[in-house]
């Protein structure tokens, strides 16, 4: 009996509070890619031929967890199979969330494009827990005025 | 070249569904398909294990060499409650292919049980609690009875299909494979609550034809029924839905039913223990 609330008091705790985390963090996501969409992120290994650019390996990373409503949901899916859709929101936030935060990187590096853009996912729990860390990574041009003027920064900021 | 991002739709990516809607339906399913799969397994396991024939029982048992007691086999309790058996195992009858051997454990463990090969095993924690002999021959006879319908060998087949099955269904599910092994148990136990009662029917006739009434049978139940209201966690409802046995009091409910139905006195003088009883069960 005490077993069995303790399970309802869980999956009740994982639903409310997993639905306002999901709610919150696709909000804060849209708002943000809004912001960053004048930053192209191409797929393309190929940078434009025209102008002259330095390049620069920049990720963003993110871990995001699973709550328990989601875990218990895809467990019973995993006797029927088919569409796992309480992870697909959580893989959703994860890409998007890891393109975002490389996207922040460029913009500090005042890069005009990210190109070879790859994501990459792995599971980073075990057992009954669910957490999934998402990279993503890719080759920041920058125009080569830009590119001086940061490395004249940096410099400043070394001799001061 | 020009290269931009367009925004993609919102949402693409994650199939609508209500959350909540798809849970409970997937619940739902997973126990329905659970319960329907125990009770084919319990059904045909237990059927095809009752058709092993006795003797490999026996021999399963002796095979795998369980020690059900320590005492010696010519204690004065092991060969009373022997006599005992024997003398109920002929009213029961216990058919002509089995046998019953009574075993003893001297711990303060409440119970006693049949398990294959046709072992009974008594606790001294049970007999201690005995007020009279007419009590011990209804559990006796209870517990023969299930050797005579091969409930032990069944359970066994039964559960053991049942388990497998589960395991291999729920193997990888986490959360939700522990929540389905419940149900899945308590499934198992609508039969093994059969059983007890089917058992007790029969006992309680062995018991009528061997003292001519059937005063004191449920007296074990009454005090059974005591101890468990005494601490109790879970509602009658629910211990009725998930327990192994039926509850205590409807035990007793039972009893007095079926002798009215069949017209078996309920008075009549009850047969006191032997006076030496307890301390036969002094073994040490």
């Amino acid at each position: 009996m005490t077993q069995f609330v303790i399970f309802i008091v869980f999956l009740g705790c994982g639903f409310i509070f997993g639905q306002m985390a999901e709610k919150k963090h696709y909000k804060s996501i849209i708002e943000r890619e809004q912001q960053t969409n004048h930053l192209p992120v191409i797929a393309s290994k190929f940078p434009p031929e025209s102008g002259s650019y330095h390049q620069q390996l920049i990720a963003g990373s993110v871990v995001v967890a699973s709550d328990y409503f989601k875990s218990f949901t895809a467990g019973l899916i995993n006797i029927f199979g088919g569409h796992v859709t309480p992870y697909e929101s959580l893989l959703d936030r994860g890409r998007r969330e890891a393109i975002l935060r490389m996207k922040h990187e460029a913009q500090q590096i005042n890069a005009d494009y990210v190109f070879n853009i790859k994501l990459e996912t792995t599971r980073i729990a075990t057992g009954r827990l669910g957490a999934i860390e998402v990279l993503a990574y890719g080759t920041a041009l920058i125009p080569h005025q830009n590119a001086s003027e940061q490395q004249d920064a940096q410099q400043n900021a070394l001799q001061a | 070249m020009r290269y931009e991002n367009r925004q993609s739709p919102e949402g693409i990516n994650v199939t609508k569904v209500n959350p909540f809607a798809q849970f409970l339906k997937l619940l739902a399913m997973a126990a329905i398909f659970v319960v329907l799969l125990v009770i084919v397994l319990q059904f045909f396991g237990g059927a095809l294990a009752k058709r092993i024939p006795f003797k490999y029982e026996v021999q399963l048992m002796d095979n795998l060499d369980i020690s059900l007691s320590e005492v010696e086999p010519s204690a004065e309790i092991v060969l009373y409650l022997n006599e005992l058996a024997a003398r109920l195992a002929s009213e029961i009858p216990l058919s002509e292919d089995k046998q019953v051997y009574v075993h003893y454990n001297d711990e303060s463990v409440f119970n006693a049980f049949a398990t294959i090969g046709g072992n009974l095993l008594f606790y001294r924690g049970l007999l201690e609690k005995m007020p009279s002999e007419n009590a011990l021959a209804m559990v006796m006879a209870h517990e023969i009875a299930h050797i005579n319908h091969r409930d032990p060998i069944s359970g066994l087949g039964g559960g053991v299909a049942s388990m497998i099955a589960l395991s291999m269904v729920t193997g990888d599910t986490g959360f939700a494979g522990s929540l389905l092994t419940q149900a899945g148990t308590v499934t198992v136990t609508q039969f093994t609550r059969g059983m007890e009662t089917a058992a007790d029917t029969a006992a309680l006739g062995a018991v009528y034809r061997l003292y001519g009434h059937v005063n004191g049978a449920s007296s074990l139940f009454e005090i059974m029924g005591d101890v468990q209201s005494d601490n109790k966690s879970v509602p009658d409802w629910l211990e009725r839905f998930a327990a192994t046995h039926p509850l205590s009091n409807d035990r007793v409910e039972a009893v007095a039913n079926t002798a009215q139905r069949n017209g078996w006195s309920t008075e009549g003088e009850l047969t006191p223990l032997p006076d030496a009883f307890l301390d036969w069960l002094n073994i040490n």
